[in-house]
């Protein structure tokens, strides 16, 4: 059975780059966001997870909350301005001690992106930064977009909330071709993978979200 | 109002400590006075002993009433260190004379007898260090004022003819013992063994000493702090080289600058587990900054202290695999240096609590204190963030307790198009309520709007049990708790 058109035909990449960026257009986006980059992690990769956010930052969108959060055990750094976030990321990825090392920079620059590159590389982790808006120069591999989407209910009772649902569009990727895919949360590890039932999603639902959409970095 | 203090100008004039100021002016027109600030007095004091810390760790106030403040220092076995205890006296006379404090010192055996000596020695002359053996008859010739004791207890032994601490010498205890009670059950015999060696007195430092501590002196000060960071590796080897050989490590550190003038600045560093690497503390010092040292006009002694030492030479058996020993080594050391950069509390780690109230089933802890515990919760059912304190909701619904069918949230209004609930959750009635309203039970719903935003609302308050519609009640509100993904 093949895909409906919405979905891109190419293979999701599941392995994370080095680098990654995730961006949240609207609010609502926030913890869509979150959550994808917290699912950036290799599964088999059971290292603690550091997360860098400003304090701005929480008290906007609300601080992690451990009930409901699955995997590894988090290391939360709450950090006075952008530039103590991107000095704990890289003491974080270069230290080889995390799996994964999130953090909310709004506007590293090259360079500082590139640092952030050498130290996951050198750490064997992985490192994403949440945003809010994609613009300006990254060394990051791959670019991401996040949307929330209205989700199937659940199986057992249509009028309760079903599993998490986003569209994910790779906005920029190196060697990749752009691509928009439809995540679900799983009910077992509660990551983001593939949406496995689409039927009776139109087009539409896609293309209505008032953000732009395409090759926009 | 009376005279506190005078300067030795004033006292060679005749004027006496306790003189009435009118008669003081009297004698001399001239004189100028000042008001007396006790508190400002004892704060300058205590910052002394800490600068004097430099010369011993245990440095004790004595707050004398005759206005002759004085500091104890506990100098065993530190004489050899700085030449001879006679060189420490000279010196330590030297350095207060030069930070404008004019002193008196003595070195002997017992606290009694220092204070004795210190006080009735030649200001001019070289300062008295007396050992046991000649302890007795030096403190023969002091007047009785030089034993501490009370006006009541000088005056009736004046009466009695006595008049040096030799005079007590040949007299019988029991009797002077029956006779001079004085205030606070210290009496005249008591201050005499104490001063004599006979009986102890215990001294309480101003700062609990540390038990490892390297220090350094230096004959011109430094002005900035890479002379600090040229000397401190030297102090971070000498303490590492102390702890090793007690097999001992340390867990929080201590850098002290001894300024010119005075003051005493210092910087902590905190590690997770004990440990005695000195290249890893000196990394330490450097992310916590260590121009936060304010040096002012030079430092001219450092000194650093180990402050929590525990055993080293048993590591933790748990850790079989040495793969997973060098993972929460590496993980260890990370946490100390966002630590010592960000601050002990800016880096943390969830610890569950034994509470079903969404707020308090998590406490986030810093990652300090101990490794992370493994996470145990509910991901499909609670959020990934929580809002604290919950954000009010306007929320049309159903009662009693239905889900919400539309609500208004940081001024925009969303349609439910999904609900889960109510999950409801009684209060801890045993836990007293912060503002005195008792605090109702809440039910939980997970909804989806319209645009596929998630979240997790509560009202509380239940119509019906807990709210009737009676005048002066409050209705059940609704509140934003959380976001699910």
């Amino acid at each position: 059975m093949s895909l409906p058109s919405l979905a891109s035909p190419e293979l999701f990449p599941a392995a994370a780059a080095p680098l990654e960026e995730a961006c949240a257009p609207l609010p609502r986006d926030v913890a869509g966001a979150l959550l994808f980059a917290l699912s950036r992690r290799p599964a088999e990769d059971d290292r603690p997870v550091l997360m860098a956010l400003p304090r701005a930052w929480l008290g906007e969108y609300g601080r992690p909350y451990a009930p409901g959060l699955a995997g590894p055990p988090p290391i939360l750094a709450p950090v006075a301005t952008p530039a103590e976030a991107l000095w704990a990321l890289e003491q974080g990825l270069r230290s080889g001690a995390v799996s994964l090392a999130l953090g909310a920079v709004e506007e590293a620059t090259l360079a500082q992106s590139r640092r952030l590159d050498f130290a996951a590389r050198h750490g064997r982790a992985v490192g994403v930064t949440l945003s809010r808006r994609l613009d300006g120069l990254s060394a990051a591999r791959r670019r991401w977009r996040i949307s929330s989407r209205v989700g199937e209910g659940d199986r057992d009772d249509p009028r309760a909330p079903g599993p998490a649902r986003f569209s994910v569009e790779l906005v920029r990727s190196r060697g990749e071709r752009p691509g928009v895919w439809i995540l679900e949360q799983d009910d077992e590890t509660h990551r983001l993978r593939l949406a496995d039932r689409l039927a009776g999603l139109r087009p539409a639902a896609v293309a209505g979200a008032g953000v732009r959409s395409g090759l926009a970095a | 109002m009376v005279l506190h203090a005078l300067n030795p100008a004033a006292r060679a004039a005749g004027l006496r400590r306790g003189q009435g100021q009118a008669d003081a002016l009297a004698m001399i027109p001239h004189l100028v006075c000042r008001p007396a600030d006790p508190a400002a007095d004892a704060r300058a004091l205590e910052a002394l002993a800490i600068w004097a810390e430099r010369w011993s760790p245990s440095v004790s106030l004595d707050a004398s009433p005759d206005g002759l403040e004085g500091l104890f220092l506990d100098i065993t076995g530190a004489g050899h260190l700085f030449g001879g205890e006679r060189a420490l006296l000279d010196r330590i006379r030297d350095r207060l004379a030069e930070a404008g404090i004019a002193a008196r010192a003595a070195a002997a055996p017992t606290p009694g007898a220092a204070w004795a000596l210190a006080r009735w020695s030649d200001p001019e002359g070289r300062p008295p260090v007396v050992g046991q053996d000649r302890l007795r008859e030096r403190l023969a010739e002091l007047p009785l004022e030089a034993l501490r004791l009370d006006a009541a207890a000088l005056a009736q032994a004046r009466r009695f003819g006595l008049k040096r601490i030799g005079d007590l010498y040949a007299m019988p205890r029991a009797g002077l013992a029956r006779r001079f009670r004085g205030a606070g059950g210290l009496d005249l015999v008591r201050r005499l063994d104490q001063a004599l060696g006979h009986e102890g007195e215990a001294l309480t430092p101003v700062r609990p000493p540390a038990r490892y501590r390297a220090w350094q002196a230096f004959a011109e000060p430094l002005g900035d702090l890479a002379g600090v960071e040229a000397r401190l590796p030297a102090l971070a080897d000498d303490l590492a080289a102390a702890l090793e050989r007690d097999g001992q490590g340390a867990r929080r550190l201590t850098l002290t600058g001894f300024r010119t003038d005075g003051g005493a600045p210092a910087l902590s560093i905190r590690t997770g587990r004990p440990g005695r690497d000195a290249a890893v503390w000196l990394r330490l010092f450097r992310e916590a900054g260590l121009g936060r040292l304010e040096l002012g006009f030079g430092v001219d002694a450092l000194m650093l202290a180990a402050a929590e030492v525990e055993p080293l030479a048993v590591r933790q058996a748990a850790l079989h695999d040495e793969a997973a020993a060098r993972q929460a080594e590496d993980l260890a050391a990370l946490v100390d240096r966002l630590s010592a950069r960000l601050g002990p509390d800016r880096v943390l780690t969830p610890e569950t609590a034994d509470s079903w109230i969404p707020e308090r089933a998590e406490r986030w802890r810093p990652a300090l204190a101990g490794p992370a515990a493994a996470l145990e919760g509910e991901p499909g059912r609670r959020p990934i963030l929580l809002f604290d304190p919950p954000e009010p909701v306007e929320a049309i619904a159903e009662l009693p307790d239905g889900a919400p069918a539309r609500f208004t949230w940081r001024r925009l209004s969303r349609r439910v198009i999904r609900a889960d609930g109510p999950e409801r959750l009684s209060p801890e009635w045993w836990r007293p309520a912060a503002d005195r309203r008792a605090i109702r039970t809440r039910d939980y719903y997970r909804v989806e709007d319209e645009a596929g935003g998630r979240y997790w609302l509560f009202r509380e308050g239940l119509y019906g049990r807990e709210y009737g519609g009676g005048e002066g009640e409050r209705a059940p509100s609704w509140w934003m708790h959380g976001v699910l993904p």
